[in-house]
């Protein structure tokens, strides 16, 4: 069973890489949801690698597996380590212990020395994941203070409780948006949050759920790049989403 | 139907056992991976870009990859030969996107594919179907299908290349693809 079956006919195409522009956007964006349809991809990438093997049979040119494995010893130091015996008996008895004292301080240097790149490696990734975040805290402050922001407040029709939703859209540096007093939703229902463009049929700006005050956001999604709002809008969905908004208008705010 | 082979007679280490080996840098383990597989690679690779000296390339590329990578192999997301497949595939594609100037690379996700290739014979066999499976798809399914799958366009650009609205493309390949899982249909 598919719950999504507005995608059956995608999971194909895409593995192929045959799909693009909205159409590849739409279906990635549901992927990151959705596991049912992210298995119904893996089955496909099935289908399309058997699709490999139509290429015609063609026998590998020799040195190519010499290459590899030329490749592989290179970072393998087994070869150097093999030539030490030989070396110590080309040697005096003195200079042989001079050696051999030698050849441990430097084996254990060698340990004390991958357990530091091991470090550097754990250090880099910390560096790399601190910029990242760095970066898109960056982008929100750029967001919130480009003076070409527009804030549009979304509001209920409902008088008591108030849910209300901010968003914060520049075409090109993004979108974010905070939702409060909304209510809890059954774990078969979403809130997904929608731009509608001043041409054409609302954009997805991604799926949210609100913690128990109510509250959700949405943070930078992936949305195509210069397209120019003319209102934002929640509704009420079937988990993980849809590709266009079939539930009930939740909030709405209009771009002054 | 295609069918799903079992191991032959003359399988002798699994792929699961040889991949454990690499992990533990077993030169040989990776080696005998290279023998199994590498005519496969090798084959969708020069199917793609054409060229025998950028084919190869791809696969040492690839093979170097496993080697450095075989602990990230899941085999629950597929067996080592689909994804040997989809990568030469995949990485030969990106290199003919990279010659034309266009550097957007194809998804690396998970591939369900379950056929045992450990044997030429079961590659053999398996390739006979696939074969057979393209060769009675109709000529412009058969054309719009290779268009994407060994020159990595999309629909647009089939339309393009061959003159024919995108409709008709877009329909040719839901096409193909359909006639597909009905050979793949229990």
């Amino acid at each position: 069973m598919n719950g999504h079956p507005q995608f059956d006919e995608e999971f194909d195409l895409y593995a192929l890489g045959a799909l693009k522009g909205e159409e590849k956007q739409t279906l990635e964006s549901h992927l990151r949801l959705c596991a049912e349809c992210a298995a119904k991809l893996q089955e496909a990438n099935g289908r399309m690698a058997l699709l490999a093997l139509a290429a015609p049979p063609e026998n590998v040119p020799s040195g190519v597996k010499d290459r590899l494995l030329r490749q592989v010893r290179a970072e393998t130091p087994k070869a150097q380590a093999a030539a030490v015996p030989s070396f110590l008996r080309s040697l005096t008895p003195a200079l042989a212990v001079a050696a051999l004292v030698l050849l441990i301080v430097a084996a254990e240097l060698k340990i004390e020395n991958r357990a530091l790149l091991q470090r550097q490696t754990e250090l880099q990734a910390d560096a790399s994941r601190l910029q990242q975040e760095a970066e898109r805290e960056h982008s929100v402050l750029d967001l919130l203070t480009a003076s070409d922001t527009v804030k549009v407040t979304l509001v209920s029709g409902a008088a008591h409780p108030v849910p209300e939703g901010s968003a914060f859209y520049h075409p090109r540096k993004g979108l974010l948006f905070y939702a409060s007093s909304l209510p809890a939703l059954p774990p078969d229902r979403t809130y997904q949050l929608w731009l509608v463009p001043s041409a054409g049929n609302p954009i997805s700006a991604g799926v949210f759920r609100v913690d128990s005050l109510g509250n959700g956001e949405v943070l930078l999604p992936k949305l195509p790049p210069n397209i120019t709002a003319k209102a934002f809008a929640v509704t009420l969905e079937p988990a993980g989403g849809v590709p266009q908004p079939t539930g009930p208008k939740v909030l709405i705010g209009a771009v002054s | 139907m295609l069918v799903t082979t079992s191991r032959g007679p003359h399988s002798e280490v699994t792929d699961a056992v040889l991949i454990r080996r690499v992990m533990q840098r077993d030169e040989t383990a990776l080696a005998t991976l290279y023998d199994r597989y590498a005519r496969l690679v090798y084959s969708v690779a020069k199917r793609v870009v054409g060229e025998s000296s950028a084919a190869e390339e791809v696969v040492q590329d690839i093979f170097y990859q496993l080697w450095r990578t075989a602990a990230n192999f899941d085999s629950a997301r597929g067996t080592l030969a689909g994804w040997l497949l989809v990568s030469a595939r995949n990485r030969a594609i990106d290199r003919l996107r990279r010659r034309h100037g266009t550097n957007e690379e194809l998804p690396a996700d998970a591939v369900g594919f379950s056929p045992n290739l450990e044997t030429a014979a079961a590659q053999n066999q398996l390739m006979e179907q696939v074969n057979k499976f393209i060769g009675e798809l109709p000529a412009a399914q058969r054309t719009a299908l290779e268009l994407a799958y060994f020159e990595g366009l999309t629909h647009t650009e089939i339309a393009q290349r061959t003159g024919e609205p995108l409709g008709t493309i877009k329909t040719r390949l839901r096409s193909a693809i359909e006639s597909l899982k009905k050979v793949l249909r229990p």
